[in-house]
C-alpha cells in the first residue's frame, strides 16, 4: 500500500506530512527545512522557483513572485508569471506538487493520495478550489479538513474524560476558532467560526503603512509607489513583527529605498512593541468577538471550555496570547507545535482514511448554512426571496435534511430551487451555490402543491439537492459542486496539470543530462 | 424513542453518560468516511436523546408496570357498604327498583 500523506497548504507556509506506525511526521526537503514557504515566482531565465528561493526574490522582483495566493483560492482572480497568467488554483498547485516531489524523493515511492487542510470557514467555492488544486498537482483528495480540526487529533493529551477545547487558529491568512469535545480518541467538533480575510499578513500591512508613515515624517516626501518599494517595505515590516514576538523593541533598516535629487534617502526607525499593538488591536478584537459567538453557537459558556489550544504563526505574537487569556480567565491556554500541528494532524486523518491503524474518530460540523430562496412570513407579511436554511450553521456532517414548501400563487406551474449558503436573512445576500427548476406542475390553487426539498450534504462538501412534488411525485435534482466560480472540468484539471508540468520539466530535464555524463565518465 | 435507543445500542433510561459512551461505540463502528448513511442514523438518533431534557421521565412510549397497593382501610369500608347494600328484602328490593 502507497504512503499516505497530508498537506498543510498555508498562506504563508506550507508543509507536507506522513505516518510511520500510526505516528505522523513532517517531511522535511533536502536543507532539512520542514517549511516550504508559499511562493512561487520565476526567475529571470524563466525558470520555475518554489518557495524559499521565490522568497528570496519577492523585494527584487514583486512582478515575478506570488505570495499569499491562499487568499484568492475560489475566486477569478488570474495571476501573470512570465508569459503566462495561472488561477489561484494553478499556483497553489505548484506548491502542492513541489510537495509532493519532495515527500516522493524522500520515501521513494510514488504519492497519489493526500488529505489538505483548509481554514475551518472557507466557503464551498474556496474548498472546491482547494481540492481542483490537489487534482492539477496529480493527487487525489481525500478529504479537505479543517485547519483547526487537523490540529485537534494531533493534541494527546486525552483521557476518557470528555474535555472541551478551544482551538484559536491565527495563521498567516485566515482565522478560525474551533469548539473541541475530546473523549478518548473520539474528537468532536461542536461549532466553529472564524474570518477568511484577517491574518498576519494584515499585521504586516499594517506594519507597512506605519513604515511608510514614519519615512513620510523623516523626509517630508512619500515613499515611492512602485511595487518593488513597496514589497521592500511589507518585507521590512514582515521582518519586524517577527523580532517584535521576543524584542521589546526593533529597528528597520531600508537603505535607498528613494531618493531626492541626488541625495539618496533611507528609513530607519524603531518600533516598539507596544506601537505594533496599537495597530493590531483592533483586528485582533474581531478574534475575541469570534470566540463568543463559537461559544454561543456550541450552547456554551465561558466555564464550560476546559483548556485552549493555540494554532497559527501569528499566535506567537505575545498580544495575542494576552487578549486570549484576558478573555478566558482561569482556562489554561496553552500551544504545540503552532506551525506543525495542522500538518500532522492531516497526516493523521489521511491514515484513518485510508485504513492504517490509526485510532482516531472524528465528528466535524459545516461552517455555514445551506438553505434555498423563499417566500416567507415576515414583519412585512409575505415576502419573496428570504433565505430559508435547511442546514444550518455547525451541523454535523455529513448530513440529510428535508423540508416542504408550497407554491405561492394558483396554478403556479413551475418552481425555481435557488441553493444559497450564508447566514443572511435576504437569500440574495448570501452566496449563490445554483438553482434548477421542476416544470410542469399540474394546476392547482396557491399553496395546495408541497414540495419537498432535500439537501444532501456529504464529508467531501458536495451538496445534493433533490426537489419531489408530492402528489405526481416528479422530481428534478441537482448536485452542487460550485456552478458560480466555473468548476473546472476534468479537461481543464488535465490542461493546467499539463501547463505546471511542463514548468517542472525544465529542471528535471536538466538533471537527467547531468546524470548521464555522470555515467559515461 | 424506542428506535433511538436500539439504533445506539442501549436500553431505555440510558443516563447521558451511557448515551455519549454508546454514542462514541457506534462511531467507531460506523465512520463517517465509510458508512455515511448508518452514521447519519446513529447521529440523529444521538441528538434526538441528548436533547431529551431527563431520559427517565420523558420517555412516552416507555411500558411501565403499574405500582398501586391496596388501601386496606378503604378496603374495608368498600366491604361494608357492600355487605349493607346485600342486606335488604326482595321487597325493599322491588320498591328501589319501580
Amino acid at each position: 500500500m502507497s504512503k499516505v500523506v497530508g498537506i498543510d497548504l498555508g498562506t504563508t507556509n506550507s508543509l507536507i506530512a506522513t505516518l510511520d506506525e500510526g505516528q505522523p511526521w513532517v517531511i522535511p526537503d533536502e536543507d532539512g527545512e520542514l517549511l516550504l514557504p508559499s511562493y512561487v515566482g520565476m526567475n529571470e531565465a524563466g525558470k520555475l522557483l518554489v518557495g524559499r528561493s521565490a522568497q528570496r526574490q519577492y523585494a527584487a522582483a514583486p512582478e515575478r513572485t506570488v505570495k499569499s495566493i491562499k487568499r484568492q483560492m475560489g475566486t477569478d482572480y488570474r495571476v501573470t508569471l512570465g508569459d503566462s497568467d495561472y488561477s489561484p488554483q494553478e499556483i497553489s498547485a505548484i506548491l502542492l506538487r513541489s510537495l509532493k516531489q519532495r515527500a516522493e524523493e524522500t520515501l521513494e515511492e510514488e504519492i497519489t493520495q493526500a488529505v489538505i487542510t483548509v481554514p475551518a470557514y472557507f466557503t464551498d467555492a474556496q474548498r472546491q478550489a482547494t481540492k481542483e488544486a490537489g487534482e492539477i498537482a496529480g493527487l487525489e483528495v481525500l478529504q479537505i479538513l479543517n485547519e483547526p480540526t487537523a490540529a485537534a487529533l494531533v493534541f494527546d493529551d486525552r483521557s476518557e474524560i470528555t474535555e472541551n477545547v478551544l482551538v484559536y487558529d491565527l495563521g498567516g491568512g485566515t482565522f478560525d476558532v474551533s469548539i473541541v469535545e475530546m473523549t478518548g480518541d473520539v474528537t468532536e467538533v461542536l461549532a466553529s467560526h472564524g474570518n477568511n480575510r484577517l491574518g498576519g499578513d494584515d499585521f504586516d500591512r499594517q506594519l507597512q503603512r506605519h513604515l511608510a508613515d514614519k519615512f513620510r515624517q523623516a523626509h517630508d516626501i512619500e515613499t515611492p509607489s512602485d511595487a518593488a518599494t513597496q514589497a521592500r517595505l511589507l518585507q521590512a515590516a514582515e521582518k519586524a513583527k517577527v523580532a517584535l514576538s521576543t524584542n521589546a523593541f526593533t529597528t528597520v533598516r531600508e537603505p535607498f529605498l528613494a531618493s531626492q535629487g541626488k541625495t539618496a534617502l533611507h528609513l530607519e526607525t524603531e518600533i516598539s512593541r507596544a506601537d505594533f499593538e496599537s495597530l493590531i488591536t483592533p483586528l485582533l478584537k474581531d478574534t475575541i468577538e469570534a470566540i463568543d459567538r463559537a461559544l454561543s453557537d456550541a450552547q456554551m459558556e465561558t466555564e464550560d471550555i476546559d483548556r485552549v489550544i493555540l494554532v497559527g504563526g501569528s499566535t506567537r505574537i505575545p498580544l495575542v496570547q494576552q487578549m486570549v487569556e484576558n478573555h478566558l480567565p482561569g482556562i489554561s491556554v496553552s500551544s504545540f507545535n503552532p506551525d506543525l500541528c495542522v500538518g500532522l494532524g492531516a497526516a493523521l486523518q489521511a491514515g484513518v482514511l485510508s485504513g492504517e491503524a490509526v485510532e482516531s474518530i472524528l465528528v466535524d460540523v459545516i461552517p455555514h448554512s445551506l438553505g434555498i430562496a423563499a417566500v416567507m412570513e415576515t414583519a412585512f407579511g409575505l415576502t419573496p426571496d428570504m433565505f430559508s436554511t435547511i442546514i444550518p450553521r455547525n451541523s454535523v456532517i455529513p448530513t440529510s435534511r428535508s423540508q416542504v414548501y408550497r407554491t405561492s400563487y394558483d396554478r403556479q406551474d413551475i418552481v425555481e430551487i435557488e441553493v444559497y449558503q450564508g447566514e443572511n436573512a435576504i437569500a440574495r445576500e448570501n452566496v449563490p451555490l445554483g438553482s434548477f427548476k421542476i416544470e410542469g406542475l399540474p394546476p392547482k390553487p396557491a399553496g395546495a402543491l408541497p414540495i419537498e426539498v432535500h439537501f444532501d450534504f456529504d464529508l467531501n462538501g458536495i451538496l445534493t439537492v433533490t426537489a419531489t412534488e408530492k402528489g405526481k411525485g416528479q422530481q428534478s435534482s441537482f448536485v452542487v459542486n460550485n456552478a458560480e466560480t466555473g468548476r473546472l472540468s476534468s479537461h481543464e484539471v488535465e490542461q493546467s496539470r499539463n501547463a505546471i508540468g511542463s514548468l517542472f520539466d525544465i529542471p528535471a530535464i536538466a538533471f537527467a543530462e547531468e546524470d548521464e555524463t555522470a555515467e559515461e565518465e | 424513542m424506542k428506535e433511538h435507543y436500539e439504533r445506539l445500542g442501549i436500553s431505555a433510561g440510558a443516563t447521558p453518560a451511557e448515551i455519549k459512551a454508546a454514542y462514541h461505540r457506534q462511531l467507531k463502528a460506523f465512520p463517517a468516511h465509510s458508512h455515511p448513511q448508518d452514521f447519519k442514523a446513529i447521529r440523529s438518533a444521538y441528538e434526538a436523546l441528548r436533547k431529551a431534557p431527563n431520559q427517565q421521565a420523558d420517555d412516552f412510549f416507555e411500558l411501565k408496570p403499574i405500582e398501586a397497593e391496596l388501601d386496606q382501610d378503604l378496603l374495608a369500608e368498600l366491604k361494608q357498604q357492600a355487605t349493607a347494600a346485600a342486606n335488604v328484602t326482595l321487597e325493599e328490593l322491588i320498591l328501589l327498583t319501580f
